[in-house]
């Protein structure tokens, strides 16, 4: 896969719940292409459909109607176990509240998709050491997450959502717990990452985050708006 | 990818649960505290009550091996249906005869009588003893019971009505210590016989009544001239036959030799009671059986417990770790893999609490053993039991919390 090839193609993605009998429709046909290396800012505000979307985006949910290729593949209806080694191979996720294991230090942390994917203990250790010095952590990799800061917990969050090498990088809201000026120090994290070829979907209500992706796409009404 | 890198993986992800369940295991001490002391009581009163039932059966096996698996025991009367008014004393030496004579495979029948209570006196030493018992020849060889020293009686002594007697352990320590009493002359009541033969020490009551070992051994013949008894009947006689083989088959034929010589209609009950060890087993197992129910049943319920408490103390827990467990999902954990986790979390903590347990309980049952208060027998079976049921009380009630945790949408539980 070379910078230009289409990674992600959306045709008329559909999502509707039945919400008190009555069924809600809160995607509408979206269709959406996305190229590798691309860094996508998905802007709506709440009730727009944009977390749906990013949930079938990162293979959290399936659609409705429509077809869903990942790398070619049609994934809008694959069954959970597949859909779960797809996510551990291809897709990495950040959140908004960093989501890390408590109990465990950073250096684990990163590690665990490793854990469920096919990589050898050893270099999968190596490889999240060599992420943690990537995010400016190298000498923090033995610390619980209590014992972190939530800009650095977010980092050892973004460590761990590269740690399986994926092709997309899912942002759900990454900076909105964090003071403005974390802020910036992560999307210009982000912004490195994407310059290094990976693609970045940034989630987010927000239009000055969104102003660090190079293509804004806005959800209004479950409906992509033209801009 | 090719099968055996399929197998491999496979067993890494395994090994790589198992380290994650090992570390959630720690990082919640305090359920894993609660979890491993509610499975640990349950089976340390399982381990307790295992070996009890064990002890019981070890102690069966003593008494019947003590009441000699060779041996029939007959008894004047029958003590199955006791009819009021009955008659004991149906056994005759003509009996005894006739069995000595016409009873194939049987080597050796000592008919037995007592007396009750006596004063015995040896110099200036007076004790009372509980059973005074008359025999034959060779009453030490037919209740399997050997001398610690000196001689059994022999035919010429009966004949002789020899004023003779093997003294049990309990009247030998009373009268003479540690010194030896063969050769002494004791008075039983007003009579002088000489000891000619201690019996070891015995133990086991023979179910109730007074122990043996205070037992003191004339020959029959004495015992009947001299108290004045009547020298038709006898209470008692053992018989012991030369194979145990067809045992079943001898005692029916002893059976109906004495039916036969008693005068005994078809449908009549028996005047006369057998025992055999077979029977002896068959009674204490059906002692056992009954142990077996109620201590099984109070095991199980309190394995259950233990149970109940894990499976409550994990919906909790799977709550508090709902982050957690939408997080690895998210992140490629697949179903299995979830409750794989889980499982093991449970499992290791039920196997923690096996241990507990039976370090609990071994300790708890010397406890009641050295009150006297349980006959205890630590095999194998505690070690599988308790490990067994340790593990099917943490698949039993770990699955279905470990199934929510492994059927949570991450979509639900990571909100933002």
């Amino acid at each position: 896969m070379t910078a230009g090839d289409t990674v992600i193609r959306l045709a008329d993605i559909g999502k509707s719940f039945s919400q008190g009998g009555a069924p809600v429709e809160v995607l509408k046909g979206i269709s959406l292409d996305i190229a590798v290396g691309e860094f996508i800012a998905l802007l709506g505000t709440s009730g727009s459909g944009k977390s749906t979307l990013m949930h079938i985006l990162g293979l959290l949910d399936r659609p409705s109607a429509g077809s869903y290729l990942l790398n070619g593949q049609d994934v809008a209806q694959l069954a959970d176990d597949h859909l779960s080694e797809l996510r551990n191979r291809m897709i990495g996720f950040i959140f908004q509240s960093f989501y890390l294991i408590p109990y465990v230090s950073a250096r684990e942390n990163v590690m665990l998709p490793g854990l469920y994917g096919h990589t050898a203990g050893r270099r999968l250790r190596a490889r999240a050491e060599e992420l943690l010095a990537l995010v400016g952590l190298a000498d923090r990799m033995d610390f619980k997450p209590s014992q972190l800061s939530g800009g650095q917990q977010q980092r050892v969050a973004i460590a761990r959502a590269l740690v399986n090498d994926p092709q997309v990088l899912l942002a759900d809201e990454p900076t909105g717990q964090l003071d403005s000026k974390t802020s910036v120090e992560i999307l210009e994290l982000l912004s490195d990452i994407n310059r290094q070829g990976r693609t970045v979907i940034l989630v987010t209500h927000d239009q000055q985050t969104a102003a660090y992706a190079k293509r804004r796409i806005v959800l209004d009404d479950g409906r992509i708006r033209n801009s | 990818m090719t099968a055996a890198s399929a197998i491999l993986d496979r067993l890494r992800l395994s090994g790589r649960i198992l380290r994650m369940a090992l570390v959630a295991v720690w990082a919640y001490r305090l359920r894993s505290c609660f979890v491993i002391l509610g499975v640990g009581l349950g089976i340390a009163s399982l381990t307790v009550i295992v070996a009890a039932i064990d002890g019981a059966e070890r102690k069966a096996y003593e008494i019947v091996d003590t009441f000699g698996p060779d041996a029939i025991f007959v008894i004047g009367g029958d003590i199955h249906n006791r009819a009021v008014g009955q008659r004991f004393d149906t056994l005759t030496y003509a009996d005894v005869e006739a069995l000595r004579q016409s009873l194939p495979g049987a080597y050796l029948v000592v008919p037995m009588r007592s007396e009750h209570n006596l004063p015995v006196r040896f110099e200036r030493n007076k004790i009372q003893v509980s059973a005074i018992v008359g025999a034959t020849e060779g009453y030490a060889q037919v209740w399997n019971w050997p001398l610690a020293e000196g001689r059994d009686f022999t035919a010429e002594d009966i004949a002789q009505g020899a004023k003779i007697c093997l003294i049990g352990d309990t009247p030998a320590q009373e009268l003479f210590g540690d010194d030896s009493p063969l050769g002494q002359t004791i008075f039983i009541d007003k009579l002088p016989v000489q000891i000619v033969g201690r019996l070891i020490y015995r133990g086991t009551p023979t179910g109730g009544g007074t122990p043996v070992d205070e037992r003191i051994i004339l020959p029959l013949s004495t015992l009947t001239q001299r108290f004045n008894l009547d020298r038709k009947y006898f209470r008692a006689l053992r018989v012991k036959v030369s194979s145990t083989e067809n045992m079943a088959f001898q005692v029916e034929n002893l059976r109906s030799l004495l039916r036969h010589r008693h005068g005994l209609e078809e449908g009549e009950p028996d005047n006369f009671s057998l025992l055999t060890a077979d029977e002896i087993l068959k009674f204490l197992s059906m002692f056992k059986g009954g142990l077996l129910v109620f201590l099984g049943l109070t095991a199980t319920v309190a394995v259950l417990v233990g149970g109940f408490v894990l499976a409550n103390l994990f919906y909790l827990s799977v709550d508090e770790r709902k982050a957690e467990i939408g997080l690895k999902k998210a992140l490629g954990a697949r179903n299995g893999a979830v409750l794989a986790q889980f499982l093991a979390e449970a499992v290791i903590l039920t196997l923690l609490g096996a241990l507990l347990g039976m370090t609990l309980g071994m300790g708890l049952a010397k406890l009641l053993e050295k009150l006297e208060i349980l006959e205890i027998l630590f095999s194998w079976k505690v070690f599988t039991w308790s490990t067994l049921s340790a593990v099917a009380i943490g698949i039993l009630f770990g699955l279905r919390p470990a199934r929510r945790a492994a059927a949570m949408v991450p979509i639900e539980v990571l909100k933002g």
